[in-house]
């Protein structure tokens, strides 16, 4: 028989025991806590791979075009193969976050159009410069639409490159404006006009969304500034919300949410219910993405139309659009690998737009000239009337920042949309809490 | 007799240092038993926990941990207008979650008592709240209520009344996700009044008959005195469920309109993942903690007062 038998123990020995047990079980962990911070890791994969991560910029037809476009990725003589990993947006920044503090990041990704500049600032971006200037030198850098590709560049240099363009483009229905009889406005007195009119109707000249997880309203928002000659930012980058041209903005959306333009409810409204507004015909105008008409499943030119950018009080006609980019990191398995396969995606991405997986619209004029591209009108109209005037979150700076990544999203901005669509405050007091709130999170 | 005194004498010191001996390798025995539990407990929970902790004293990014700064993410915290209304909503939801779902689950444990027909049907049916994902009851709610041509707000205007903007008007949000999280927990509360009800003896409320305790009388002096323990219990959980309640306000309203129906843990994700702010979230919910276990204790003293 056994001898073991669990003897009577002292609360001083148990102590004693666990106290040892948890000196040893600490001093590993924390010194492998200290070791990982100073190990160089391979990065970016496995040696004869490069990790690139992307995220689901459309519907699951997107998911698996990206799927066989990677895959057909075939490097040259030495450089290593890529490996595609889709990544969610639900806490993206999280996730690149912690993958790129523990050096289990990807070598080359996709991602928020401000992440690379955040990041770039705490030092885990390749810059772009070496393969841009190759792309000079092959005449392939010709190939951006004006200002896209200078958009990424910053003191250090270029922190990513563009390949789709994520545009604000006032929609509006047809047929709604036909039944109110009213005129498309192409300012803002004209759509405080034809608001009033499709009111009468029924129907709502403001259509816009701030529900959880929905941005469009906050950037609408935004979008409204910036249309007035107004932003969020200085020049040089600083927080400057509450200046005339935005408090002039916020007052004209304030206006149109007590005129009863503005639908009551969309304080609330999630994606889905944004896009179930416009789909039940009671969002007869207002802001979206590019490709709502490919979204609601409505054939292009039909009913659901993009409408010209909108002039404000003061002359201006800026909308707000995202770049949307491919950045690289330091932590790779090879450099030259990185921008091998950097390159292969850009040229080649042509192919996304061929098949019609995506809603963006492209950087590439090569792009924009293809027959696939053309046959929607309201794509060629966004490129040819907003491309132009298209402005960042940065407006009136020239280069983009890292701040721009904590605005975007960020829970100052939400709370601010909401309280302007809700209609219960006025425009100054609404933007000074935005500064108070913005300055606790923005880091400049 | 001294050879037999002698070993008797001696005996005992002999014995002593047998159990000495014994207790020390079977200390050590028992340690080493222990020992991979403890160093697995420290690694899960008490490494995080020390870590986190740290994090709350630190104004850092999700990727640089920033300056050591002290008790200052608390009492920023501590002083914050937002933190006391997210706290003030957190009690309001805590308080009808725990007493709302308790006095439907309790009544409809009481109900489901009688001979009613086909009443195991019922309690399975009235499961379903419970058993269905949160994704899907709130994306359900979400479609009930949401826009002017959810079925809802349509039959509002179709008797001529004016739709109520459930999740757009502050107080109705409020309203809305408080009577939702009633709606999904009672047959939890069902469930353990059930177990409780059964173990209570019908023969106590044969005395009381005889003795003309009315219905009230007998639910009143009877019933929830003997089933007090499994109510507390029930009351301890549903609070921690309560408090560290995220999917329920985040898929309904996400902590909105204007943070009328944010909560502590929504405020805490929030200000991490959508701020970006470690320190500040992270001391969010290090405050949350203590305030729960003191409750907790609270609650957890009242069930050894009670009487069964």
């Amino acid at each position: 028989m056994s001898d073991l038998r669990i003897p009577d123990v002292s609360r001083r020995g148990f102590l004693k025991a666990t106290g040892v047990a948890a000196g040893l079980a600490l001093v590993p962990g924390l010194a492998a806590c200290a070791q990982s911070k100073t190990q160089t890791s391979s990065g970016g994969g496995t040696a004869g791979t490069l990790k690139f991560w992307d995220m689901p910029w459309a519907q699951d037809a997107y998911n698996k075009a990206s799927e066989a476009f990677v895959a057909a990725y075939k490097p040259a003589e030495g450089l290593p193969n890529a490996a595609l990993q889709r990544i969610q947006w639900n806490n993206f920044t999280t996730t690149f976050s912690s993958a790129l503090a523990s050096k289990t990041g990807p070598a080359v990704s996709s991602g928020g159009g401000f992440q690379a500049f955040q990041f770039a600032d705490q030092g885990y971006i390749a810059m772009a410069d070496n393969l841009i200037s190759t792309w000079e030198k092959d005449g392939f850098r010709k190939d951006f639409l004006p200002g896209t590709l200078e958009a990424m560049k910053t003191d250090k240099g270029y922190v990513a490159v563009p390949w789709q363009t994520d545009f604000r483009v006032w929609w509006y229905r047809k047929s709604l404006f036909d039944d109110a009889g009213a005129k498309v406005p192409t300012n803002w007195d004209e759509l405080m006009t034809a608001g009033e009119a499709l009111k009468k109707k029924g129907y709502f000249g403001w259509g816009d969304g701030a529900g959880a997880g929905n941005n469009i309203g906050a950037h609408t928002m935004v979008f409204m500034m910036i249309n007035n000659g107004g932003g969020l930012f200085t020049p040089d980058g600083k927080l400057d919300v509450l200046n005339e041209r935005n408090v002039e903005a916020v007052d004209f959306i304030i206006q149109l949410v007590k005129a009863g333009i503005s639908d009551p409810a969309s304080v609330s409204y999630t994606t889905d219910n944004h896009l179930a507004q416009w789909k039940n015909k009671k969002f007869a105008f207002g802001i979206y993405t590019a490709g709502l008409d490919q979204a609601l499943g409505e054939p292009s030119g039909a009913d659901l139309l993009a409408a010209s950018p909108l002039t404000g009080p003061h002359g201006d006609k800026a909308i707000l659009a995202f770049g949307n980019n491919i950045m690289m990191y330091t932590n790779t398995p090879s450099q030259p690998g990185s921008e091998a396969f950097l390159s292969y995606y850009i040229k080649n991405m042509k192919t996304y737009w061929q098949q019609g997986v995506v809603t963006g619209l492209p950087v590439l004029q090569s792009i924009v000239d293809l027959p696939e591209f053309q046959k929607s009108a309201s794509n060629v109209k966004v490129v040819k009337e907003y491309q132009p005037v298209a402005k960042t979150y940065g407006t009136r700076s020239t280069q983009l920042f890292a701040a721009m990544a904590q605005v975007d999203g960020s829970q100052p901005l939400a709370q601010f949309t909401q309280s302007v669509l809700g209609g219960q405050t006025d425009a100054k007091s609404a933007l000074t809490t935005l500064q108070q709130g913005l300055s606790t999170i923005v880091k400049s | 007799m001294t050879t037999t005194t002698a070993p008797s004498t001696r005996g005992k010191p002999a014995v002593a240092g047998q159990r000495r001996r014994r207790f020390k390798s079977g200390t050590s025995t028992l340690f080493f038993l222990v020992l991979p539990s403890i160093v697995l407990l420290l690694l899960i929970h008490g490494f995080p926990l020390i870590q986190a902790f740290i994090q709350s004293l630190h104004n850092g990014t999700l990727v640089d941990p920033g300056p050591f700064v002290g008790l200052q993410n608390y009492i920023d915290n501590l002083t914050s207008a937002t933190f006391w209304k997210a706290a003030g909503f957190t009690v309001v939801f805590t308080l009808v979650g725990v007493f709302g779902s308790w006095a439907v689950g309790l009544a409809l444990a009481l109900l489901l008592r009688t001979r009613i027909p086909a009443g195991g049907i019922f309690k399975v049916l009235l499961l379903l709240p419970w058993v269905v994902p949160i994704v899907v009851s709130s994306t359900a709610i979400n479609w009930l209520v949401a826009t002017s041509s959810s079925p809802i707000p349509m039959l509002f205007a179709n008797l001529g009344l004016a739709p109520p903007l459930f999740l757009a008007d502050p107080t109705w949000a409020k309203i809305l996700v408080c009577v939702f999280k009633v709606w999904i927990s009672f047959p939890f509360m069902m469930m353990m009044s059930s177990a409780a009800l059964a173990s209570v003896d019908e023969t106590v409320y044969e005395a009381a008959r005889m003795d003309g305790a009315t219905s009230q009388q007998q639910l009143r002096w009877i019933t929830l005195p003997m089933i007090a323990r499994s109510t507390y219990i029930s009351w301890i959980l549903m609070t921690i469920f309560c408090v560290n309640d995220f999917p329920t306000i985040f898929l309904v309203t996400g902590g909105g309109p204007i943070d009328a129906t944010n909560t502590l843990v929504v405020l805490a994700y929030r200000t991490v993942f959508q701020n970006q702010q470690v320190g500040p979230g992270v001391s969010i919910a290090f405050m949350m903690t203590v305030v729960l276990v003191f409750i907790s204790t609270l609650l957890y003293r009242q069930i050894r007062k009670a009487a069964i």
